[in-house]
Parts: structure tokens; C-alpha cells; sequence
């Protein structure tokens, strides 16, 4: 068969099966790359000539979204992730030093051979293991750029031979992760022989084969309870012991890496937990099991925590219904279906107090009661699970972990509004997230929990999976609905809103995947349960991806209110490497800054507001004083100015402008009128655009404006006071060099000399700040200036 | 029906209405540049955002309705600014002059491009008729004006200039060798009179420009011949008779010349009284010369350089009387530009700038623009032309060198009217960066500029509504979005049935009919 008659195959029967009108564009295309890895623009053309769909349309849907590609790319694809936390983390010298190992140039992706595609992500979700690459199937974390050649030995190594199609997350060196043992070497830590304990650990991971990183930590501030080691199994819950003894050691980490006896629950366990490593975010299904109480667990993460959204968090299994049910689950959408009238339901809902959890916080029982006044024979009901906010993955993980409960929510909300149809959309990224959510749709159909006359109350619903493709913009509900219609994700203007005419012009309830998941909980617990958490006019408790320099990151459901202290220093475990804490960046691209002198602000909607930052989707990333402010306002503008949609001029250009000039100020170029021309741009840029995203993207601006303007002034004064952005930095070598060589060695550029037992040097002009040196110097002997 | 406040008038319209519609109804025009009625709204251009007094909150009226009680500001400084903020980041990757360099480069501002494709097309007459919009003694100038317009022409960059100034003169010597030379058309009188003190270049253009818009216009000379500086000049460089031939082409619309009549202070205050303006263009100043009771420096009068005005009500001053210069066709140009001056000033009673147009420029042109440029030239064997000028064929061939750098656009851009309107600045927000030019042309069609194009959606929009095969579409997303034929299929295959109605629908000179001419 020829390379056309092959195509042309090919497409027919993805029309066959996806149909022919304008709205399964997305679809068609996801199919088309699926198949060839690319769109072939033959592939394309013949979608057209078979369908509904136009020349316009396709050129304009396929250019729109990342997620496809018009060129053909290599057999592997190495997507380094450029998320806020992989970014504080060093990814875009990853980045570069993996564009260096292919001597590419310019715009190339692909290398010479044809065998690697590099490109940048804008979040793998797997923050707490940053910097991360993936290459096809295959994740990496913590990976250095001077590691980039072990990471393509070893990928090269067990791509060859294992064909293993599930995601494994692997260090550097190729082992596998399994997680991490933190011993403190505080002074206090030390004076208590926490030295014995760390041999005992080298010792027992030795003998055992047991693959976990130990690492040295600094004081965790509970210097009455040392020594202290913490076990940190790959995302799951860290525990915390306290006065530990070299004799306990074994003890502790057979605990958590590997079975021990003959527990029934134990295989389960341990097969668990192996499903669990298959992403980073998966915190469900791992049973606790503390066997001993010998072991004095004193604290732990979970201490300040609310588990609503994701209650029964570690105990049920994300597609088992039936131990969902026996967990309350369903209970409040029979309760809806069978006893409550719609205004009950919603009556409920409006006394929760509970807004919407996608950022803005409008008001959830008004929203619904503003669709279920729209009388109409057809309504739809969507939940936004376009999370693209790159530092955060709490839809993910609810979608992964709870699929039934953000269900549950949803046709609950769908009886109370009067939606006859229901659709998921969920990022494209998400492919596991998809995977459930269909599994879980299909044993709710089974049980009648969706469908016609669902457990014979006459209700009728039942939902369909969309599939984005990689649009951040999608997360704004009316170009949400243009893409699921077949469109370009354009938004539009409201009015009108989509509660009087929405997708198809229909009435259309839009609530973020987490206000779902928190519905059943209300309906089951009384909305005054739910209305007595929380602060102020924030009722509830929220879901934050906690990730960026913090000792204990991860995914955290707190209440409403709760400080940045309490989040940073008693569920975070404080800043790593006894580090300062400078800032906390909330809400992502659309959020701000909250800095040390604001430590003490309580997180609810109001007071981030207040501050300049905003709840966002909920992405939390904690900055120390590394970090450079202005790099930081850079960063969340690039990523803004690449994921606007193109269509207003104040976003469109607006964004871009306003990255002109920060790139002016990090590379030392920048004036003090430029500050006034930011200023004036962001201020523009915020009323004038469009939507929520152009209004909100000068938020990293303005309140890193706000509260580090001195460090805006030392770039325009030529001096990055962090040593972070590389035009106005310099490495030099101090007296503390040994002459050991390393550095000469891994210097890619030949910018330092091969000089052994001697002072090695740095040539300024050759130096291209790849960091290389100083990461594999053993003494500390480059410095940055 | 819904009743609103617009800018404090109460009005009713149907339920559905657009904010900028019930704007429209009542008179008030919301600048915009993406909406067009027919088409479905786009909201991208953000140029019409109006203020709801209730909350203070700006908003596209092109594409919200209305709803009852609305208070709605479209006039007030803020709303203003948000324009020109709008603007000025279209206009900052807006790549495209309005007018060719050679244009803004010309003292006079003459519309060479113009020109040279009428010669082109072998209409010596109309282009005559081109070059005496601005230049009022285009022979004579043929002869001695040093050209900067040619050290301005792109051209330049690629080979050679364009020889402009000899195109000029080849035009202004035909129409003078025809033994009927052409003439502008009269206003009707407007009972107004203007006296020129001196007939050098600036006062002749002076008298020449007034006396078209109707205003009767006297000079006085105090020698025994008309033209000032010009006789001073050597005969072999400027031939007397092409003086003597063209001063009395262009006084014979009417202008007196009143020879050997001398102004003292004392007849100067008379001329004050019995004129309804006075010009003084007198010349390089010299020891001796009188100074009407007019500031004066070492160089000369003073004047305001954008009006002409001195210090003296109805008095305006030209020429080397302000400042000697070797530059004739800067004394020609200020002579055209205070009659423009003298004219709104007779009407208006006050004396304004002479208005200064928006001009979208973007500099040299990059190596990579070259062929791009020379796209819209036909180059055959260019032969230069001798002492006795150009020959008619070799005049057309030099003609076509010209690579039209300026807009087919100029007059229906709507962001050039709005950037004048809100005196945007081009260089604002401009960075170092800027796209390539690239021209498509479809000589029996369209020609599309992507670089002009601001991504307003009107092409898409009416491609889609009159259902082309192809028609435009949006490629990419964000800053980096543009628009084009889908599957790069030519221009003229996007645009089968619909290239006259897009071209004139586009907001900018992005695209256009290849013939196009606005400023004929």
C-alpha cells in the first residue's frame, strides 16, 4: 500500500468511527496524530474533502493547540517539564544542555539522526521530583543538566529491551525510585548521633537493595524530639520519626519499601504501591499499614489537613465502586435523586457557602440556580478539567483518585440545574485522568448511576469524556466550550453568560472539577458542617499543589483560611537546604507573589486578592532566597504570552510587550522609564483584555512590583541580586579549589582548563552558565558573581 | 424596548442591541477597527472599550448588549487612553510605511510613488497634476534641488535610487514644452486677499497654492523680475527661459505681481491693514533689510516652525526670511504649507499647525526584503539620464525601478485615521525585533502584506460567510498568530470569489487591489 492509499485508510476509518461534523475536529485530529505522531497535511486535506469540516477550520483548530504537531518528529520524544517548580529548579539549563548534547541550532527540535524530538511542557504535574524529563513513556526526576547523558544511556538501555508501555519514574542513574529517607544534621541532630543513624541507613539500603536516595537535611525545627528521619515513599504520605535509634533503622524503612510477614492485606499493599509509582500524583490506594507501634510517628503532613475533596485519602480505591460506596459514597446523590426537590439542592449548596473552586470564586449555589431558571429542554452540564496552570495537578489527581466522587458531584449538580447531558473535559496531558474518569463512567452506567431513569428516579443523564489538546486558554469556560463545539479556543464576550446560552447556545453549568468533588460531601454532612470550616466569606477547604524549594511538597486539601506559615512551615516542613524563605507564588500565571513580610496572610479569596495574588486553580510554589523576583514575573509572562489565544490586541501583544521588557531588565538593558512603560502595560493589559486570563496575566508583574521593586532596580542597576539571570552573572573558581578536574571535565565549552592539583579557572568569553561546574564541584568552590 | 445613558443621552432600543449600535443610533461613533456590520462580532481590536459609569469597568461595546438602565461613557479621559494604549500595541508590530520614505524624506513631501506609477503607466499628465499638489516649480527644481527624497528611496539599498528629481523634471518640462500647460482648478473667490513680499520659490508657491483656494493673492517685488534667489543662479545649471517659462505658468492663474515695489516698515503696516494676511518671504535676511517690527534673530524672522506664524497677528513668514538654505524645495514646500495655514486661518479665524499626518514607518529595509520589495517594480535596462534629461521611454523604464513602498491604503486605513485621532506613537512599545516584510502579488488582483495585518478576523469572518473554498484562516495562536490561506495555497486561490469584497473590508493596507490608487 502506498504512503497516500495509507493515509487515506487511515482517516477513513478514523471518520468512520469519530463521524463527520464540524464538532469532532479535535477528535479527527487526536486520531490522525495518534496514528502517524503527526498531522500529514495529506491527512488533513482528505478530512476535508470526507467531512463537514473546512479547510479554515482544520488549519485553524490544528495550528491552535500544542498538543499537535505539523512536522514529522523523531522515533523518541524528551519533554523537558518548564514548570514553575522544575523553572525555580534549574529546567531550562536541562533544557539546554540536552540541545546541546544534539548540537542543535536554531529552531531545530529534532536531531540530525532523527532518532530524539526535544521540546519543553509546560507541566508533567510531577512538581515534588523537579526538575523532570520525560522521554516517550519513561520519567525522570531530580535530573542535573550534567546528567543528561546518563539519562539518554540509560533510556537507551531500557527502551531497547523492555518495551514496557506503563510511565516509571527512574533517577538519573537509571534506578528506580522509590523514594526518599531525610535525616536530619541540624547541630541538635548531630550532638544525638544522628551520624550512627545515617551508617545504620547505608548499611540497611546496602544489604537490602532497597532503592531510595538518602538525604541530608538541614534543622527541621523540632530539636526536642532528635535525631529525626523522615521516610518520604514516592508520593505518598512522609512520616516522621522522632528519637531514633541506630537499632530502629531496619525496622523503619522494611516498614515502608518492602513487605514484611504474611498480612492478607499486604500484597495488595505492595501491588498498590507499585501502581501508585506509575505517576506522581497518585496518593490513592496505598493502605496504610503500621504495623508496630514501637515507632514514635510524631507528625506528619497530614496533621493540618481537611480531607473533603479528598476524603478517605490512602484507604479507597480510585475504580473499585464498591468500596466507594461502602465509603458514603452515592449516598448524597440518592438523597438528591430520591428526596430533594431541585431548590433543596441548591438552597444546600448556596447555605455551604461554596464557591467555585477554579479560581475566581463565584458563588456555586448562585451559578446553579441562575441555570436552573433558564427553562430549556436541552441543558448541559461541563466540569473543567483543563487544568493548565504549570505548578499545579490538583484536577489530576482528583480525576485520577476520585472519579466517582467528582461523578457523584456532577450528577447531583446536573439533577439540581435540570442538565440532560454531560461532558468532562479533561487536559489532554492527563491521559491517565482520561483512562479512569471512561472506566468509571462505565461501572456507573452498569450500576445505573448514570443514564436513563437513574435508580429509577426518573432523572435522566449521563456524560462524555472531551479530550483537550493543549490549550492553557481552554480553561476559560467560553473558549472551553468553543473547543468542545470544534473551534479555535477563542473566547468570547460575556454577556451573554453561559447559564442563559453556553455550549450550542444552550443553558450550560461550568464548574471546576473540585467544586464537583466537594458537592456530595455538603449534601451528606449538612452545608453548615461545610460552612464551619473556613474564613470569612471562604467556606470550605481547598486543594493545593504544594511544590518549588519546600522540604515536604506535595498535594494538600486545608481549610479555607489558613495561613502561608502554617502551609509552608508546618505541612511543608520549612524551606529545603536551611534555606530563607522569600515568597510564595499562588495561583500560577494568573496569581502573585506573597512575600515574607505577608507571611502571615490567611488563604481565602478575599485576602489573596487583597494582596495582589489570587487563589488561581490552586498551585502554591514556595521561592527561597535563590530565586530571582524578576526571573519569576519573566517566567509566568512567557508562559502567559505563549498560551494567550491571540485574538485581543491588549493580551495578544499586551503580554508580549511586557516580556520584551523584562527580558530587557534581566539581561541588564532595562531603564527606570521601562519600569513606568511595565507599569503602564500591566495596568492596560488588565482592564482591557478580554478575558480572565489577559486580565490576570500582569499579576506576577504587579505584585512582584509591589513588594521587590529594589530588585527590579538592581537588574536595571546591573546586578542580579539571586545570581539568577545568567546575561548579568559570572562563575568563578575560589581559593577552596582543590584541583581535582571535575569541573574541566564536565565543562562542555572548554571554558575551564584542564589543570591538575591546580586552581582551576573560568574563561568569562567561553563560559556558557550552564551551571555544570558548580553542581559537580565537591568543595564549593564555584561561586557565582 | 431597553433604555440606557449614553455620555448622559437617553436612549431606547430593541432588546439585542449592541452597546456601540445604540451608540450609533444617537449619533456617538465608538472608534473601532475589527467590528463590520454583517459580519459576526469578533471582539479582538479592544478599540471601542466604553466605560460603565456604575462600576467604572471598560468593555467592548462593539459586542456586549445592551441592558435596561446602563450608564455608559465613551468619551471620558480613560476611555480615550485605552485607545491610544490599543493602538499604539497594534501599530508596534504594525510593519509597513503609510507614506515611502522618499515621500517623508521630500521637504515638500511630494507624493513621489505617485508619480513615478503614472509615469510608469505613461500618464505624464496626471502625474504633473501629482507633482503640483506639492511642488509648485517642479521644472525649475528639476534642475537644481540636490534630491534628498533619493538618498531616502529604498531603491537605493538594492542598486540604485530611483532618479526622482529628474522624473520630475521630465514631467514638468513636457507640460511646459506643450504650449498648454496645464492648470489647477479655482476655488470660488472668497473675497479674501493675501499679500506675498517677494517672489523667490516660497512666495511664488505661496501665491500659488492661495490663489487655488480662492484667496487673491499679490506680490511685491522689489526687482525688476520675478524669481528672487532663482536669478542669481547659474544659467548653464538653471536655463533662464525654464525660470521665465514656469513663473508665468503658474502666475497665470490669476496672481498679481506688483515688480519694483519695495516694503518699508511703513508700507508693510499699510499692506497689514489692506491684506487680510500677509506672506513674508524676502529672502536670506542681510544687513540693511527691513524688519516689518518682526522678531528677528541672526538668521532671520522667527516664526513657529509648524504654523509659520510670527509674532505679529495675520503676519507669516517663509523661505531663507527665516533661515538661509541652499534647499529650494524646502522654501517650495513651506510655501505650499502656509498657504494651507493662511487658508484655515482666513476660514477659521485661528491660526493652527499645518497638520502632520500619522505615518506607520519601520527604517531600512532588511537584506532578506530585497526581493520581496522589488516584487512590485518591473527593472529592464535602467539608463540614466543625461544633461538634457530623460528621454519619454527611458523615463517609463526608470519609473517602473520604483517598488511602491508606500500603502495602497493610505487614506481608507482605519488605524491610520485612528492613530492620528488619538495621536498614538508608533515607537512606544516597539522592540528591537521586527517581522520581515513579505508582499504577496497577484498583479491581475490582490496583493496581501502580512506584516500590516492586526489580526482583526474580517478577512476570516467573510471568507467563511461567503463560503470560499479555501478562504483565510487563523495559523497559531497567540502573539505569534497570523493569518493565511489554509494548506499555504496562494492568496488568490483563498480568495476566488471574494478578493474585491476583502480588500475593501480590510482595515489596513494589508490587503488590497494591486491597481489600487486612493490618492489619485
Amino acid at each position: 500500500m502506498n504512503e497516500e492509499n495509507n493515509i487515506q485508510h487511515t482517516v477513513d476509518q478514523i471518520i468512520a468511527d469519530k463521524g463527520t461534523a464540524t464538532r469532532v475536529v479535535i477528535p479527527i485530529l487526536q486520531a490522525i496524530q495518534h496514528a502517524f505522531h503527526y498531522l500529514p497535511e495529506e491527512a488533513l486535506k482528505y478530512v476535508c474533502e470526507k467531512t463537514e469540516i473546512t479547510p479554515e477550520q482544520i488549519v485553524g483548530v490544528a495550528s491552535f493547540y500544542s498538543q499537535f504537531r505539523m512536522q514529522p518528529v523523531g522515533e523518541h520524544i524528551i519533554k523537558v517539564c518548564v514548570g514553575t517548580a522544575c523553572h525555580v529548579k534549574g529546567a531550562g539549563q536541562v533544557y539546554d544542555a540536552f540541545r546541546r548534547h544534539f548540537n542543535l541550532t536554531g529552531k531545530e527540535e529534532t536531531d540530525a539522526t532523527r532518532k530524539y524530538t526535544i521540546e519543553k511542557v509546560s507541566c508533567l504535574g510531577c512538581c515534588t521530583l523537579a526538575p523532570v524529563v520525560q522521554i516517550d513513556e519513561i520519567t525522570y526526576g531530580h535530573v542535573a543538566s550534567d546528567k543528561v547523558g546518563n539519562v539518554l544511556a540509560d533510556f537507551e538501555k531500557h527502551a531497547g529491551i523492555t518495551g514496557t508501555k506503563k510511565v516509571i519514574f527512574r533517577n538519573v542513574d537509571g534506578s528506580e525510585i522509590q523514594g526518599e529517607i531525610r535525616l536530619g544534621l541540624g547541630s541538635c541532630c548531630v550532638a544525638s548521633g544522628s551520624e550512627d543513624v545515617k551508617k545504620a541507613v547505608e548499611e540497611t539500603l546496602a544489604n537490602t537493595g532497597i532503592k531510595i536516595s538518602l538525604k541530608n537535611v538541614g534543622c527541621v525545627g523540632m530539636c526536642h524530639q532528635v535525631p529525626l528521619v523522615e521516610i518520604i515513599p514516592l508520593n505518598e504520605k512522609p512520616t516522621l520519626y522522632a528519637k531514633v535509634k541506630p537499632a530502629d533503622i531496619e525496622g523503619i524503612i522494611a516498614n515502608h519499601f518492602k513487605p514484611l510477614g504474611t498480612f492478607s492485606m499486604l500484597k495488595n499493599s505492595v501491588y498498590k504501591f507499585f501502581e501508585s509509582v506509575q505517576t506522581d500524583t497518585v496518593w490513592d490506594g496505598v493502605k496504610q499499614y503500621s504495623i508496630d507501634a514501637r515507632e514514635k510517628q510524631v507528625s506528619d503532613f497530614l496533621d493540618r489537613q481537611i480531607p473533603i475533596a479528598t476524603q478517605y485519602r490512602g484507604i479507597i480505591n480510585p475504580l473499585d465502586i464498591e468500596e466507594y460506596k461502602r465509603h458514603e459514597g452515592f449516598v448524597a446523590m440518592k438523597t438528591c435523586l430520591t428526596e430533594l426537590s431541585s431548590e433543596a439542592i441548591i438552597q444546600t449548596i448556596k447555605d455551604s457557602g461554596l464557591r467555585g473552586r477554579g479560581g475566581a470564586g463565584f458563588p456555586t449555589g448562585l451559578k446553579w440556580s441562575l441555570v436552573a431558571e433558564n427553562k430549556s429542554d436541552i441543558k448541559y452540564l461541563i466540569c473543567n478539567g483543563d487544568e493548565g496552570d504549570p505548578g499545579a495537578f490538583m484536577d489530576r489527581m482528583l480525576l485520577e483518585s476520585y472519579p466517582f466522587r467528582v461523578i457523584e458531584g456532577a450528577v447531583i449538580a446536573a439533577k439540581a440545574v435540570g442538565a440532560t447531558q454531560g461532558f468532562f473535559y479533561i487536559r489532554a496531558e492527563y491521559p491517565l485522568a482520561v483512562k479512569r474518569i471512561r472506566q468509571a463512567l462505565i461501572y456507573c452506567r452498569e450500576n445505573n448511576y448514570l443514564g436513563e431513569d437513574i435508580l429509577g428516579s426518573g432523572f435522566s443523564f449521563d456524560i462524555t469524556i472531551y479530550e483537550g489538546a493543549g490549550a492553557f486558554v481552554c480553561g476559560e469556560e467560553t473558549a472551553l466550550m468553543e473547543s468542545i463545539e470544534g473551534q479555535r479556543g477563542f473566547p468570547k464576550i460575556r454577556p451573554p453568560f453561559p447559564a442563559v446560552s453556553g455550549l450550542w447556545k444552550q443553558p450550560t453549568l461550568i464548574n471546576n472539577t473540585e467544586t464537583f468533588a466537594q458537592v456530595s460531601y455538603i449534601i451528606r454532612e449538612g452545608s453548615g458542617k461545610f460552612s464551619s470550616i473556613g474564613h470569612g466569606k471562604s467556606k470550605g477547604t481547598k486543594v493545593f499543589a504544594l511544590a518549588g524549594k519546600i522540604n515536604r511538597g506535595g498535594l494538600i486539601e486545608v481549610p479555607m483560611g489558613i495561613t502561608v506559615r502554617q502551609i509552608v512551615e508546618e505541612i511543608g516542613g520549612g524551606i529545603q537546604n536551611g534555606k530563607k524563605f522569600k515568597a510564595v507564588q499562588i495561583g500560577g500565571p494568573s496569581g502573585g507573589c506573597v512575600p515574607y513580610q505577608l507571611y502571615d496572610t490567611p488563604i481565602d479569596y478575599e485576602s489573596l486578592l487583597e494582596v495582589g495574588a489570587m487563589m488561581g486553580s490552586g498551585g502554591l510554589v514556595v521561592l527561597d532566597e535563590d530565586d530571582c523576583m524578576v526571573d519569576i514575573a519573566r517566567f509566568f509572562l512567557s508562559f502567559t504570552q505563549n498560551e494567550s489565544c491571540g485574538k485581543c490586541t491588549f493580551c495578544r501583544i499586551g503580554t508580549k510587550r511586557m516580556l520584551d521588557i523584562l527580558t530587557k531588565i534581566t539581561t541588564g538593558k532595562g531603564t527606570l522609564k521601562d519600569l513606568d512603560e511595565l507599569e503602564y502595560l500591566a495596568s492596560w493589559t488588565k482592564k482591557g483584555s478580554l478575558c480572565g486570563l489577559g486580565k490576570s496575566a500582569p499579576n506576577p508583574i504587579l505584585s512582584t512590583l509591589k513588594y521587590f521593586r529594589e530588585e527590579y532596580i538592581a537588574h536595571i542597576n546591573g546586578k542580579c541580586p539571586s545570581g539568577k539571570c545568567q546575561d548579568l552573572i559570572k562563575y568563578q573558581i575560589n581559593d577552596l579549589c582543590i584541583g581535582c578536574t571535575k569541573c574541566a571535565q564536565k565543562c562542555p565549552t572548554d571554558a575551564i582548563l584542564f589543570k591538575p592539583h591546580e586552581k582551576h579557572e573560568v574563561i568569562t568569553d567561553l563560559c556558557i552558565k550552564c551551571d555544570a561546574c558548580r553542581q559537580v564541584c565537591p568543595v564549593d568552590a564555584v561561586e557565582i558573581v | 424596548m431597553i433604555k440606557l445613558k449614553i455620555d448622559n443621552l437617553t436612549v431606547e432600543v430593541q432588546p439585542g442591541t449592541s452597546v456601540w449600535q445604540a451608540a450609533q443610533s444617537i449619533g456617538i461613533d465608538i472608534s473601532t477597527i475589527c467590528y463590520l456590520e454583517g459580519t459576526e462580532h469578533f471582539t479582538s481590536c479592544m478599540i471601542c472599550l466604553v466605560k460603565d459609569a456604575k462600576n467604572g469597568r471598560l468593555f467592548a461595546s462593539c459586542s456586549t448588549p445592551v441592558f435596561e438602565g446602563q450608564d455608559i461613557i465613551t468619551n471620558d479621559e480613560e476611555t480615550t487612553e485605552s485607545r491610544k494604549a490599543a493602538l499604539e500595541l497594534l501599530l508596534s508590530e504594525h510593519v509597513g510605511d503609510c507614506e515611502a520614505p522618499c515621500q517623508l524624506v521630500c521637504p515638500a513631501h511630494m507624493n513621489i510613488p505617485l508619480m513615478n506609477r503614472l509615469i510608469a503607466k505613461g500618464d505624464f499628465a496626471k502625474a504633473l497634476e501629482v507633482v503640483k499638489r506639492d511642488i509648485a516649480l517642479p521644472s525649475i527644481l528639476g534642475h537644481i534641488c540636490p534630491a534628498p527624497c533619493e538618498a531616502g528611496c529604498r531603491r537605493k539599498q538594492v542598486d540604485e535610487a530611483v532618479s526622482i528629481c529628474m522624473l520630475k523634471r521630465y514631467v514638468g518640462e513636457e507640460d511646459l514644452k506643450s504650449g498648454n500647460p496645464w492648470q489647477p482648478l479655482l476655488a470660488e473667490p472668497s473675497g479674501k486677499k493675501v499679500a506675498i513680499i517677494g517672489s523667490g520659490p516660497a512666495g511664488l508657491a505661496a501665491a500659488y497654492y492661495l490663489q487655488q483656494k480662492g484667496h487673491q493673492s499679490v506680490i511685491f517685488e522689489k526687482g525688476n523680475r520675478a524669481g528672487g534667489e532663482l536669478l542669481q543662479i547659474d544659467p548653464e545649471i538653471l536655463p533662464v527661459e525654464v525660470v521665465r517659462q514656469e513663473i508665468a505658468t503658474i502666475t497665470a492663474i490669476g496672481i498679481q505681481i506688483r515688480l519694483n515695489e519695495t516694503i518699508d516698515n511703513v508700507r508693510f503696516a499699510l499692506l497689514q491693514k489692506d491684506f487680510d494676511a500677509v506672506v513674508v518671504a524676502t529672502g536670506t535676511i542681510t544687513e540693511g533689510s527691513e524688519d516689518f517690527g518682526l522678531k528677528t534673530t541672526k538668521t532671520g524672522f522667527v516664526a513657529d516652525k509648524n504654523s509659520y506664524w510670527t509674532s505679529i497677528p495675520n503676519v507669516f513668514a517663509v523661505g531663507n526670511a527665516l533661515r538661509a538654505s541652499k534647499l529650494t524645495v524646502r522654501s517650495v514646500g513651506q510655501g505650499k504649507e502656509v498657504a494651507t495655514v493662511i487658508d484655515a486661518y482666513l476660514k477659521r479665524g485661528e491660526v493652527s499647525a499645518y497638520p502632520e499626518r500619522f505615518n506607520s514607518k519601520f527604517g531600512r529595509l532588511a537584506e532578506a526584503e530585497f526581493i520581496q520589495y522589488q516584487k512590485d517594480s518591473e527593472t529592464t535596462s535602467r539608463q540614466k539620464a543625461g544633461k538634457e534629461g530623460f528621454t519619454r521611454e527611458a523615463a517609463i523604464i526608470e519609473a517602473k525601478c520604483c517598488m511602491h513602498c508606500d500603502c495602497r491604503n493610505p487614506e481608507s486605513c482605519v488605524l491610520r485615521e485612528l492613530s492620528d485621532r488619538y495621536h498614538a506613537i508608533q515607537k512606544r512599545f516597539q522592540s528591537d525585533e521586527r517581522l520581515n516584510v513579505e508582499k504577496f502579488i497577484y498583479r491581475e488582483g490582490i496583493v496581501y502584506e502580512p506584516t500590516k495585518c492586526i489580526k482583526c478576523g474580517i478577512c476570516v469572518r467573510l471568507t467563511r460567510q461567503l463560503q470560499e473554498e479555501f478562504g483565510f484562516t487563523f495559523i497559531g495562536r497567540g502573539f505569534d498568530v497570523k493569518v493565511g490561506v489554509p494548506f499555504n495555497e496562494s492568496v488568490q486561490k483563498g480568495l476566488e470569489k471574494t478578493a474585491v469584497i476583502v480588500a475593501r473590508e480590510c482595515p489596513t493596507g494589508a490587503l488590497a487591489m494591486f491597481s489600487q490608487e486612493e490618492q489619485l
